[in-house]
């Protein structure tokens, strides 16, 4: 049970984001992470309605933080050759803002934040002075892969984790599970009898 | 006093139910937590006539709204929605937050307490009450109520089977787990709650019977402080919080002369912590261990195993006492979403092919006995659990990896992904020795998760260097008792929840024959 806040860390002010703060950030995103069931249940539904919806409106990242979620999403979740659904189809950048960022502590929101604008800055030095976002899908792929591997602890860390939420977006979405034999939930659909309480004790 | 017990749910006063801004009562006895140390803390107090009071920071979800989905259940169910880390973050720490606490979405494994452990506490913390011949009479009631007994032959998986095969052709024993469940139906979903009600979880078992004894319960309900009064605790405060809106609907304080803590090892030293008492040998929240583990993964081409079976059903243990090696190695069925977390293959298709071929891994974990060199604080009105990888620890992992390897190449494995954050795979057994030789101690370099903390209020004859006394009761504020992991002296490197039953009861015994007196 919890005694307090939900949250490990310090309210982050300003933008400088120093080495500390890189890796709180790169920590943050490495847990399992759970997805808000209410929301979750509705980004779910609309990617299963017949005539798609307009897309929900992001609220919780500004249009350059999508921007990189969007080119990570592109570069992490090929579906070409595949008969897996989209992640547009999935749903997946509205599961991450409605899902997850909106039940994030703001100060978290703040870090995370400070996080994709670090990530995002990442390839300049490499990459010929290109952010994130304007590198070609290959290149993209090749800077994720190479962070995952670097000597800095930070850039291990955000791209790990980076990569765990749009993967988790994508593949929690049941849309995503007919195309790997995986039939989901089966107590309610197979009518599982409940037990319920046991009971009481003799001893 | 006796009442019918429900056949399925529990009347839970929840916040929703609450209209008052503040709640002023009175028991015999507060319990604070409704997990493995708490419900049965409760249902033995409140059947000896004593008025109970309960007390769960987390919501109370009812089994039938479970979703058997984990990344809902994480959110639904877990502490910090699945998202509760180490200070550096790179060690994921499970623990339930709802009514039921852990019990609800832990893999039902169970083990008795080594008797090594327990001689170890008795020569290390002068702990000679809690002989195998004390403890014995305690393992058997829980084992009978809680339905613990070895798994049938059945009740296994298609990636268990295969890990028994490969652990019989590299002649590594293997045995079959002791489960509290009932008829298991092997939904594959323990982790995100047992909609049918198999699995013996604290919802199923001893908060119902509490509640037939007169125990009252609260969910959403967090306790900030607990209060004493010349050397004896005098109740708690605590607030109740609006889950969905994370606001504060009342101030409730309890006036009790037992209070019992079992918020779980994280959160019972924080409340603590946040009291100010019962710390005169500042130890409160230090000793912190967790178990920490790690998932190496198989490929097994045209496995088409079906995510399906007992969450887990296998284990080895021969190198799980700390002389023999410190880790022990345990099967658990991976679904495609927790495939996503447990190892890197590379951004891109690389990615998507290893998940479209999810049907074709077997997992298997390695957890390891750690020494209790970490701390749990609060700090600036937050948590923090200082916690890495010790240095002297991390060849037991190397080890556990290196066996289960062993096993799963022996199993016909074609290929092992390893658990990094790079991608590093594994695809003939000539290359292990040179792979793992390479894997350094780091921080944000390998995917661990820990299903058990524990060791923060430890218990001890010595009051300058433990928090509570071999009973259970502070060595500083009498009448205020932990029965949670946090009692724990040292880690014990096999699943900790039967030994939380069990010292429970014994604490809950002992604090009825003080009632008497």
């Amino acid at each position: 049970m919890s005694s307090g806040g939900n949250s490990n860390d310090k309210p982050v002010n300003g933008k400088l984001y120093g080495r500390r703060n890189f890796l709180k950030i790169s920590g943050l995103l490495l847990g399992y992470t759970g997805l808000s069931s209410l929301t979750v249940i509705e980004a779910f539904a609309a990617s299963h309605a017949q005539d798609a919806p307009a897309p929900a409106k992001i609220i919780h990242l500004t249009q350059s933080e999508q921007d990189v979620f969007v080119h990570l999403i592109k570069a992490a979740l090929p579906v070409e050759g595949t008969k897996l659904p989209s992640p547009e189809k999935a749903a997946v950048l509205q599961t991450l803002d409605k899902a997850l960022l909106a039940g994030m502590e703001p100060h978290l929101l703040a870090e995370l934040k400070g996080g994709i604008a670090f990530f995002d800055a990442g390839p300049k030095a490499a990459y010929g002075g290109k952010h994130f976002t304007q590198l070609s899908l290959e290149e993209a792929r090749r800077f994720c892969d190479e962070w995952a591997d670097a000597d800095a602890v930070e850039k291990r860390g955000i791209v790990m984790g980076l990569k765990k939420l749009v993967g988790l977006a994508y593949w929690s979405n049941p849309i995503t599970w007919p195309h790997l034999g995986y039939v989901g939930p089966i107590s309610k659909r197979t009518n599982i009898p409940s037990l319920g309480n046991a009971p009481m004790p003799t001893v | 006093m006796t009442t019918k017990m429900p056949s399925k749910g529990l009347p839970v006063i929840q916040a929703k139910d609450i209209k008052e801004s503040r709640l002023s009562l009175t028991a015999d006895a507060v319990v604070v937590g409704s997990g493995a140390g708490g419900a049965i803390a409760a249902y033995k107090l409140a059947a000896a006539g004593k008025k109970v009071i309960v007390l769960e920071a987390g919501p109370y979800v009812p089994s039938e709204q479970f979703s058997e989905m984990l990344a809902v259940g994480m959110d639904q169910l877990y502490q910090d929605h699945g998202g509760q880390t180490n200070l550096n973050k790179d060690i994921t720490i499970l623990q339930g937050a709802c009514v039921g606490g852990s019990t609800v979405v832990n893999a039902t494994v169970c083990f008795r307490t080594p008797e090594y452990y327990l001689k170890l506490w008795a020569k290390e913390y002068g702990l000679t009450n809690l002989t195998l011949k004390t403890l014995t009479p305690y393992f058997e009631e829980v084992e009978t109520n809680l339905s613990i007994k070895p798994r049938t032959a059945t009740e296994s998986s298609p990636c268990a089977d295969k890990l028994a095969e490969g652990c019989e052709k590299a002649d590594i024993p293997w045995k079959p787990s002791r489960r509290n469940v009932k008829q298991c139906v092997m939904t594959g979903a323990c982790l995100s709650g047992c909609i049918p009600d198999r699995k013996q979880s604290m919802l199923v078992t001893y908060l119902p019977w509490a509640v037939a004894k007169g125990a009252t319960i609260y969910s959403d309900t967090r306790v900030v402080q607990v209060t004493e009064e010349k050397g004896k605790v005098t109740g708690i405060k605590a607030e109740v919080i609006d889950q969905t809106s994370g606001d504060k609907k009342t101030d409730m304080e309890i006036k009790a002369p037992i209070v019992v803590l079992a918020a779980g090892a994280i959160q019972t030293p924080l409340i603590l912590q946040r009291s100010n008492v019962a710390n005169s040998s500042g130890q409160v929240g230090k000793n912190f261990a967790c178990h920490p583990s790690l998932s190496v993964v198989g490929h097994f081409p045209g496995l088409n195993q079906n995510f399906y079976g007992a969450w887990h059903s296998l284990y080895v243990d021969k190198f799980t006492l700390p002389d023999d090696g410190g880790y022990i190695l345990l099967n658990g069925i991976q679904d495609p979403v927790e495939a996503t977390l447990n190892t890197e293959r590379g951004t891109g298709k690389p990615f998507m092919g290893y998940i479209l071929e999810s049907k074709d891994y077997v997992r298997f974990i390695s957890l390891i006995h750690d020494r209790n060199h970490g701390e749990v604080l609060w700090e600036d009105g937050v948590k923090k659990v200082k916690y890495d990888m010790h240095p002297e620890d991390f060849p037991a992992m190397i080890e556990g990896m290196r066996k289960a390897i062993k096993v799963l190449f022996a199993a016909g494995a074609k290929k092992i992904f390893m658990p990094t954050s790079h991608k590093l795979e594994i695809n003939d057994p000539s290359e292990v020795d040179e792979v793992l030789g390479s894997l350094k101690n780091e921080i944000a370099r390998y995917r661990y998760v820990s299903y058990h903390p524990q060791g923060t209020c430890r218990m001890g004859a010595d009051p300058a260097n433990s928090v509570v006394n071999p009973y259970g009761e502070s060595h500083d504020v009498k009448g205020l008792y932990v029965t949670d992991a946090s009692l724990l002296p040292t880690s014990i490197g096999y699943n900790p929840q039967e030994t939380v039953y069990t010292l429970s009861s014994y604490i809950a015994d002992r604090i009825v024959d003080g009632f008497s007196k």
